[in-house]
């Protein structure tokens, strides 16, 4: 018997943006091609939705 | 003294407390569990009756006597990057890190014996009563008849789950959803359901606190709206002000629950007035800040660098005093 709960489950399209910036390990802070760091494009941040309370929910408990 | 993060490297959110941290000139070491052993190397030794730990990553290092703070945001399960992941292996790194970090004194955002409980809702909703919240009627059974009653009783429910989607499946949703009493009941038996009054809404509020500090946002919901994360209202999050009762209710709920971070959410009603509906001890803020400009990053940096006189981590009545 399913539990009654799973019976609102919706699909989810999974984001399939690919983030435009990679760890530096020295500088403890991800970095953007043009070298400048990820947190200095706000507007890029909210589009990739790393932020978001939906993208937490999708990867972890604590949304 | 350095402050510790731990979290995973994509956590941008983290690089916004990383940037302040910076900005304030307090050291920081960022790490993830998910790396010892490997990239980051771990090392506590008890002797003479005294101790002492090291934790070191791509050059940083970090003595446990130098450690200020620890924020707990994002981390990896411990060993997952593994060569050879095991669960024994998660364990056995698990035990030798956190062990370490609970024998340091230290400040944390949140102690993970206060968040472990924090997770669960139904505790939730009885330290919301505590703490003098409006809560909206709500019931966990595993009971059809129970179900069903508590939806004649209050007519429109709402059904949620109390952990979120399930975990084995990522293209899996589980918004929160609008039923009647006329719904089949029946496989409540089949796992515990959670029901709770519908709160006809105006608008979704997010209360994120640091500490003392606390930032409300605000988002309108569009008509016949439930979740408020599903659907695209065209309405923004905007700062709003704290009602000093809601204030005075948060300071409450962080004290008795021990958590230094929380992030409340509230659904506000056509009075105005603003239903408890959880509390994230972990709940993500960088949609916040980037929407509204509310410093929140800052206040997150400014609490870990904080000097503390007593650093120790007051113990809820509660909290068994063995954790385990
Ligand atoms: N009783 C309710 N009445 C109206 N809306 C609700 C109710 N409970 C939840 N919601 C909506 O669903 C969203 C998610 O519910 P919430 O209780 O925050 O659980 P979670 O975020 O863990 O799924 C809320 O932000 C709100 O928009
Ligand atoms: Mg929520």
């Amino acid at each position: 018997m399913r539990p009654f709960t799973l019976n609102f489950v919706r699909p989810r399209a999974l984001p399939t943006v690919v983030e435009p910036y990679s760890y530096d390990a020295s500088l403890q802070l991800n970095i953007l091609g043009d070298g400048r760091p990820a947190v200095a494009d706000r507007d890029l941040l909210l589009a990739v939705g790393t932020t978001t309370s939906t993208a937490g929910s999708a990867t972890h408990f604590d949304d | 003294m350095t402050v510790l993060i731990l979290t995973s490297e994509q956590d941008v959110t983290a690089d916004m407390v990383v940037a302040e941290l910076n900005r304030l000139g307090v050291p920081v070491m960022r790490l993830d569990p998910a790396d010892i052993p490997g990239k980051a190397k771990l090392s506590a030794d008890y002797a003479h009756g005294d101790f002492d730990g090291h934790l070191s990553v791509h050059g940083h290092v970090l003595s446990m006597g130098g450690l200020r703070s620890v924020w707990v945001r994002r981390p990896g399960e411990p060993a997952a990057h593994a060569p050879e992941p095991s669960a024994w292996l998660t364990a056995e790194t698990k035990q030798a890190l956190y062990g370490m970090l609970y024998s340091a004194s230290t400040a944390w955002m949140n102690h993970p014996g206060n968040a472990e409980q924090a997770r669960h809702k139904p505790w939730q909703l009885r330290l919301a009563h505590y703490s003098d919240f409006a809560v909206p009627p709500t019931i966990f059974t595993t009971a059809p008849r129970l179900a069903q009653q508590f939806a004649e009783t209050y007519r429109d429910v709402v059904v949620k789950s109390a952990s979120g989607p399930p975990p084995d499946d990522p293209e899996a949703a589980l918004p929160t959803t609008l039923i009647g009493p006329d719904a089949d009941f029946s496989t409540v038996a089949a796992g515990p359901a959670l029901l709770q009054r519908y709160v006809p809404k105006r608008a979704d509020i997010r209360l994120t606190c640091v500490g003392e500090r606390q930032f409300a946002a605000r988002k309108r919901s569009a008509p016949g709206q439930v979740d408020g994360r599903y659907g695209e209202t065209g309405h923004p999050w905007e700062a709003v002000p704290v009602p000093d009762r809601i204030a005075k209710s948060a300071l409450e709920y962080l004290s008795l629950s021990g958590l230094a971070y929380a992030a409340f959410d509230f659904a506000e009603d056509e009075e105005g007035v603003w239903w408890f509906l959880e509390c994230n001890q972990g709940g993500q803020f960088g949609f916040v800040e980037l929407e509204t400009q509310q410093p929140i990053a800052e206040a997150v940096a400014l609490w870990l660098s904080w000097r503390r006189t007593d650093r120790r981590v007051p113990t809820p009545p509660w909290l068994p005093g063995d954790r385990g």
